[in-house]
């Protein structure tokens, strides 16, 4: 994840000598290096000499990390962290009083800088500091900022949504290998052809029924496809997927919540 | 060092049977013990040369490594039984399902101050050498414990050390693992007879492809889906069976067995720390036996709808 933010951080105007990354072992050092990013060992290097932190370590070493570098972290500095689950209270309990803090939530796909990332600002941090951070990761993907609650929706929607669109890939190459097709043909274009709709909801502005409907021909293949994903029921599990992958992002940031607070 | 069972049934059985076919273990060395032996495996397992007793004290005494291998309502007797007969050198493991090391710990402690404590979950397979089982270690389990009984265990399946809180859901998966196979193996016959094949052969070629599929699997690094994949000719006939069984739903079948399974798991652990058992369950087992043991009371008056306390000094600790 924070190879994918300094990917698109790079991509705006940013220089790599601007950027340094740490890590307890050098096993990750390499791509960033390549980037021309400087790496080190001490997460102190990176907090004293940057105006922007993001904190992009696994949910459960965050309340640890901040214990370590909160006491170098200034009103000057920006916080963001990426950590699944970790609220906005529990990072700001965890620093200073008055750190300007944010939380980002973005998804695998930021690794092709074609992310979705959604942002929620903490209690000091004003629109300026939003501002910044949206224009650094512009380049990333699609940035949002929203209120905190909308995250867990977020992480349902598109962190887990972007394993629905495999899980339907996988379907849709297998119904092609039924009809007779092979399978590593079917697969790549099963990949193609959800890249092919992807970009162009995204990029015609219309609403996806619209589009549906514009590929459908009276009595055509189309419609007969969807009829039988309709019977499927298709539509009721994919919202209940996003609710089920909702509602378990809820639950965990609630546990996270209990445990950073407890210590 | 030897090794004992307190418990004589489907798992001590299985396991001497396979740790005895690995070799690592001598038959004769070994002690059972049962409050009843007439059970068919307390036969198999006199066959095998092991020496069962109806006395859990000797069984503690001729040991080393000492499994609990009985049902878990049981446990809390067991351990009141052989409490004062625990010295330095047990290392007690537990195969009961839903039993925490907590629960164990804190029961020894009555009686010894520092218990050894692992706790592990295996499933039948090991009879055969392929079991699969996880282990967690107590508070004052060393290194070594773990690694004997890691060896022990990894000598009849794959064995590996997890963080108690994981148990349950191996317990769900791996533990009733086997139950979806033979489900699995019943019908896949069953089909095949429809289909014209006599049943013997129809079992035998289910389970050889169930066993061929899960050794390619192990042996490949590719993902079980693209092995999958691997055997499905385009309009082929394994392609058409695959989507029979996605329209009946298969995959989430499995998904919320495997999820049943461990969440009544917890459900039995939460009923066993309530330390109370009703009489109809205690029925199933052969508790009359156990009561005639000396040591072992029972309050509450017998045969009436009293609830009996299965904790024969009465210690009301207060539940976490």
């Amino acid at each position: 994840m924070a190879y994918g933010i300094a990917k698109g951080i790079l991509s705006g105007d940013v220089l790599p000598v601007n950027v340094k990354v740490s890590a307890p072992s050098p096993r990750n050092f390499g791509r960033f290096e390549e980037l021309g990013i400087s790496v080190t060992h001490f997460n102190s290097d990176v907090v004293s000499g940057s105006d922007l932190v993001f904190v992009a370590v696994k949910p459960h070493l965050v309340p640890e990390i901040l214990r370590e570098i909160s006491q170098l972290v200034t009103q000057k500095h920006i916080i963001v962290s990426v950590a699944a689950g970790v609220t906005l209270a529990t990072l700001e309990l965890l620093l200073p009083k008055d750190s300007v803090i944010l939380r980002l939530m973005p998804n695998l796909p930021c690794l092709l800088l074609e992310g979705a990332l959604l942002f929620s600002r903490g209690s000091s941090a004003k629109p300026e500091d939003a501002a910044l951070l949206s224009s650094l990761l512009q380049h990333c993907g699609l940035v949002e900022e929203g209120p905190e609650a909308w995250i867990d929706v977020h992480t349902g929607l598109s962190g887990s949504g972007v394993a629905f669109v495999y899980l339907f890939a996988e379907a849709l190459a297998e119904g092609a290998v039924k009809m007779g097709m092979p399978s590593s043909l079917a697969h790549s274009i099963a990949a193609q052809t959800i890249v092919g709709a992807g970009k162009l909801l995204r990029d015609t502005g219309k609403h996806p029924a619209q589009l549906r409907s514009d590929v459908c021909t009276p009595g055509g293949t189309t419609i007969y496809g969807l009829h039988a994903l309709e019977q499927g029921g298709l539509r009721a599990a994919t919202m209940s997927a996003v609710e089920s992958a909702t509602e378990r992002a809820r639950e965990l940031g609630q546990k996270s919540a209990g445990a950073g607070n407890s210590n | 060092m030897s090794v004992g069972f307190i418990g004589a049934g489907q798992l001590t059985h299985a396991l001497v049977r396979g740790l005895s076919a690995a070799g690592v273990l001598a038959t004769h060395k070994i002690t059972a013990s049962s409050p009843d032996t007439d059970l068919p495996t307390v036969h198999g397992l006199r066959k095998l040369g092991v020496n069962v007793t109806t006395s859990n004290k000797e069984t503690v005494s001729k040991s080393d490594v000492l499994f609990l291998a009985v049902k878990p309502h049981i446990i809390p007797f067991v351990l009141d039984e052989i409490g004062p007969e625990i010295e330095e050198r047990h290392l007690i493991v537990s195969c009961a399902a839903g039993v925490t090391i907590s629960s164990i710990e804190k029961k020894l402690s009555q009686y010894r101050s520092e218990p050894k404590v692992m706790r592990c979950m295996t499933n039948t397979p090991v009879v055969v050498r392929e079991g699969a089982t996880v282990y967690a270690t107590g508070t004052h389990a060393q290194v070594e414990d773990g690694r004997l009984l890691e060896q022990l265990m990894a000598s009849v399946g794959f064995c590996t050390e997890v963080e108690e809180d994981l148990i349950d859901a191996v317990t769900g998966l791996s533990g009733s693992g086997p139950a979806y196979a033979f489900l699995a193996v019943d019908a896949l016959s069953d089909g095949g007879v429809k289909m014209g094949l006599p049943r013997r052969l129809a079992v035998r070629l289910a389970a050889q492809a169930l066993l061929g599929a899960a050794k390619m699997l192990l042996d490949s690094e590719q993902h079980p889906g693209q092995l999958k994949d691997n055997v499905c000719s385009p309009g082929g006939a394994t392609i058409h069976a695959l989507h029979v069984m996605e329209s009946g739903g298969f995959r989430s079948l499995l998904i919320n067995a495997v999820e049943a399974s461990c969440i009544r798991t917890r459900e039995l652990q939460f009923l066993a720390d309530q330390e109370q058992i009703s009489p109809a369950a205690i029925k199933k087992t052969t508790l009359d036996k156990v009561l005639q043991q000396p040591g072992v009371t029972m309050s509450g008056g017998v045969g009436r709808a009293g609830r009996i306390s299965i904790f024969t000094q009465s210690n009301p600790k207060s539940k976490k």
